[in-house]
């Protein structure tokens, strides 16, 4: 089912959150809506299933107008960051609960309920309660209560903060999983890039009520739009030097590179490079300067280097290298790879 | 003992002798007096020796056998040499002395009789009448009517009087004016009509109200929790007025509303309905209207318990009823209903056992009438130890309904732990949010 939000503004009292956004996302696709807290995230996604009003503007469910419609009407199911399940219902009562209110039968009710927990796993846990069941378990019984009512959108908000690193490796391929399975369109609210890439087919990364780039994980890792966007994305993250453009990259210091292809802008401008973009094992450019921290990471090590005009970049070097703290170094930059922003910080 | 202990117990002490001079010290006065006749004419402390005519019938009933009975009917003036120099003290022994001549030895029933003797004497005749009832007071040999301030003074007064040994143990028995212990309150409460009538008053008050303030207190519970913060809480503390306001005046307004002349009578007149006490005019008016004015003042109770309750749970869970397709009604029937279990059993009890014991405001407002049809147990005895309006006051029978009270309210309580396992439901813990 299609998702189409037009011009969506979303007010508190006087306090416009969010102004005209407007987001596609396709049938059967998965979309990661990823920000930092208070960006507007989960107000979208409390506004798509209807239990926030719309201030503003229209939401299609493919042809359907569901812009007035009381979630109760709306073909959705949610699964909330705390799991919201029924302290006092059993495993099977809350994975029942909306056909129960459909006033579906009781044999009816249990077959569905069997057939959804068998698919998250769960069969042998229907007669517990809530607070008896891990984190991971509680996420499932979550996962089939939104599912059971075969929705047509599922949407999932932060879904992961609350289990600990390795459940959530376990409950992000698993969530995938049940999402390619289903074929459902999907809506996942992460502040977690590493969540986001892993599990979407697109990200749409938002800042202060609105989209800042939306497109698929690789691309927007490639070719962010904005200052903004590069520096949301890659764990380490990217460094940014602020350098001239005159025909060249002057960065301070004697150090300058070639302008990367394409490239005409004169005046000051930010030269983004991501660690693994620069080191020795690179070819180009190169920039010198003094090694000013190690981090040993096993495979690889993260090194701070430097620059005369104190200047930072960082480097990404395979294990077995004999650099030293204080070493001074001149190391290549992969200028076919580094991002140019303007003074506004738009992509050059 | 230790500094520390001592310190405590120092600390203590306050609220301990609080404890034991409001709480412990009324509930055993209570059972004590409960097994006592006390009332105003026995007075709370100890009593005399007197044996008056009126007594007289019930005496042999008493075990005092006739014998007796008649000499204390029949000894009543007498002209003998100890009155006689009772009386020369007073008025002189020229009357003694003609009294003597005129009568004698002679003994006279009653005052008046020995009256007419008096005004008899010639020669320096009694004229005021003032005088010769004093004179006469001075020839009385009856006990009748005479109070003895100790039992051996009462002892020596009838064997004097000639009453058979037999007789005296009965006789002091039954001329104690004082109270003593008994249990004839029990049986009294086991046989009055009046008893059983007023412990089913009190169920029907106990039931009808309890009803009335838990669903009420959860009606306006939900409706307000549904409503934005501002109004909700301008709506509860409007709900809430009946609480703090002083009860009398509450009860007033009650009154007023209801009088034969007051706003509803008036408000019914253009329909062309008779103006009548609307609070009064049956018992079924009265029920109503007790049933009323005590839900309002508990609801308001019920209300901010599962207000607060309401709140305690998680916004989230509402979120996902709404969009697993729940409306309004099964959100409240299956979401927010089953967790409140605890306060609603919380209310339940705690304003059963207050419910039991509270009067005050079917007091100011029936005073258990039309009749004794709103008469509710705690209202008996608080009529029949306090406020009775034949003016003696039964003690001893008011403290047999209160004792009756504190253990159905005992009973109760234990019931209610026992059935609601309350230990259970205090500890279980919240969901992990």
């Amino acid at each position: 089912m299609r998702i189409e939000l037009q011009n969506f503004t979303k007010r508190f009292g006087d306090t416009t959150v969010i102004e005209d956004m407007s987001l596609s996302v396709a049938s059967g696709e998965m979309v990661a809506l990823l920000g930092p807290s208070g960006c507007g995230k989960s107000t979208t996604l409390f506004a798509i299933s209807g239990i926030h009003r719309i201030d503003g503007g229209t939401l299609h469910f493919g042809d359907r107008d569901v812009t007035a419609l009381p979630p109760q009407d709306r073909p959705v199911g949610v699964v909330f960051q705390n799991y919201a399940l029924y302290p006092h219902m059993s495993v099977a009562e809350n994975i029942g609960f909306p056909l129960k209110v459909q006033k579906l039968s009781s044999s009816e009710i249990k077959r569905r309920v069997s057939e959804m927990a068998d698919l998250v796993q769960i069969g042998n846990l229907l007669s517990r309660k809530p607070q008896q069941l891990s984190g991971g378990q509680q996420q499932r019984v979550a996962l089939a209560r939104a599912l059971v009512r075969k929705p047509d959108v599922l949407l999932l908000d932060e879904p992961l903060a609350n289990l600990d690193a390795k459940l959530r490796l376990e409950m992000r391929s698993e969530i995938r999983r049940l999402q390619r399975e289903t074929g459902i369109t999907a809506i996942l609210v992460t502040h977690d890039q590493i969540e986001a890439m892993s599990m979407c087919d697109r990200i749409a990364l938002m800042k202060d009520g609105n989209i800042e780039q939306i497109s698929t994980p690789s691309e927007m890792y490639e070719r962010p739009a904005s200052r903004y966007v590069a520096g949301f994305l890659g764990n380490p993250p990217i460094s940014f030097l602020q350098a001239e453009a005159n025909g060249q990259l002057a960065l301070g210091g004697g150090n300058a590179l070639a302008l990367p292809n394409g490239i005409t802008a004169t005046g000051p401008v930010t030269l983004g490079v991501r660690p693994e973009h620069f080191g020795p094992q690179h070819r180009g450019s190169s920039v010198a300067g003094r090694v000013s921290f190690i981090e040993p990471q096993g495979r690889e090590d993260l090194i701070d280097v430097i620059l005369p005009d104190d200047q930072r970049l960082r480097a990404i070097v395979p294990a077995g290298h004999d650099i030293t703290l204080g070493q001074e170094i001149s190391w290549q930059v992969d200028l076919d790879r580094v991002h140019l922003f303007d003074a506004e910080g738009a992509r050059l | 003992m230790t500094r520390q202990t001592l310190l405590g117990l120092g600390f203590l002490s306050p609220a301990l002798l609080a404890v034991v001079m409001f709480f412990l010290l009324p509930v055993v006065l209570t059972v004590v007096f409960a097994f006592t006749n006390m009332s105003t004419s026995t007075g709370i402390l100890g009593g005399a020796y007197q044996i008056s005519e009126s007594d007289l019938r019930r005496l042999p009933a008493a075990g005092v056998s006739d014998e007796a009975v008649t000499l204390l009917e029949g000894a009543g003036y007498a002209v003998q040499p100890e009155t006689l120099a009772l009386f020369a003290a007073e008025f002189g022994e020229d009357r003694a002395s003609e009294l003597e001549k005129l009568h004698g030895g002679a003994t006279f029933d009653d005052r008046r009789a020995m009256e007419r003797a008096l005004k008899e004497l010639r020669r320096n005749p009694l004229r005021k009448v003032r005088d010769r009832k004093t004179a006469a007071e001075l020839f009385r040999v009856s006990i009748l009517g005479q109070r003895f301030a100790t039992e051996a003074e009462f002892q020596t007064a009838i064997a004097d009087l000639g009453v058979p040994d037999p007789d005296r143990a009965a006789l002091t028995t039954a001329a104690y004016t004082g109270w003593t212990f008994t249990t004839q309150n029990f049986e009294l409460l086991w046989k009055l009509p009046a008893t059983w009538r007023y412990a089913l008053n009190t169920v029907l008050y106990v039931v009808l109200t309890l009803g009335f303030n838990v669903s009420f207190g959860l009606f306006l519970a939900l409706s307000t929790f549904y409503l934005p913060t501002r109004t909700a809480q301008t709506f509860r503390a409007i709900w809430f007025l009946p609480r703090i306001l002083p009860p009398v005046l509450y009860v007033l307004m009650w009154q007023w509303l209801t009088w034969d002349q007051g706003f509803i009578s008036a408000m019914m007149r253009p329909f062309g309905i008779e103006p009548i006490n609307w609070m009064r005019h049956t018992a079924t008016h009265a029920w109503i209207f007790i049933v009323l004015i005590n839900g309002c003042v508990g609801a308001s109770l019920g209300m901010i318990l599962f207000s607060s309750s309401l709140r305690a749970i998680p916004e989230t869970q509402l979120f996902a009823a709404q969009v697993d397709g729940a409306n309004r009604w099964q959100q409240a029937r299956y979401v927010l209903l089953p967790q409140m279990r605890w306060p609603i059993l919380f209310i339940t009890s705690y304003q059963t056992l207050s419910l039991l014991t509270s009067f005050e405001y079917i007091l100011l407002a029936t005073d258990g009438g039309p009749g004794r049809q709103t008469e509710v147990w705690a209202l008996a005895a608080y009529h029949t130890a306090l406020s009775n309006y034949g003016g003696n006051l039964e003690y001893g029978l008011g403290a047999a309904y209160a004792l009756g009270l504190v253990i159905i309210g005992i009973l109760l309580s234990a019931l209610y732990l026992r059935f609601f396992n309350f230990r259970e439901l205090v500890a279980k813990p919240r969901i992990e949010q």
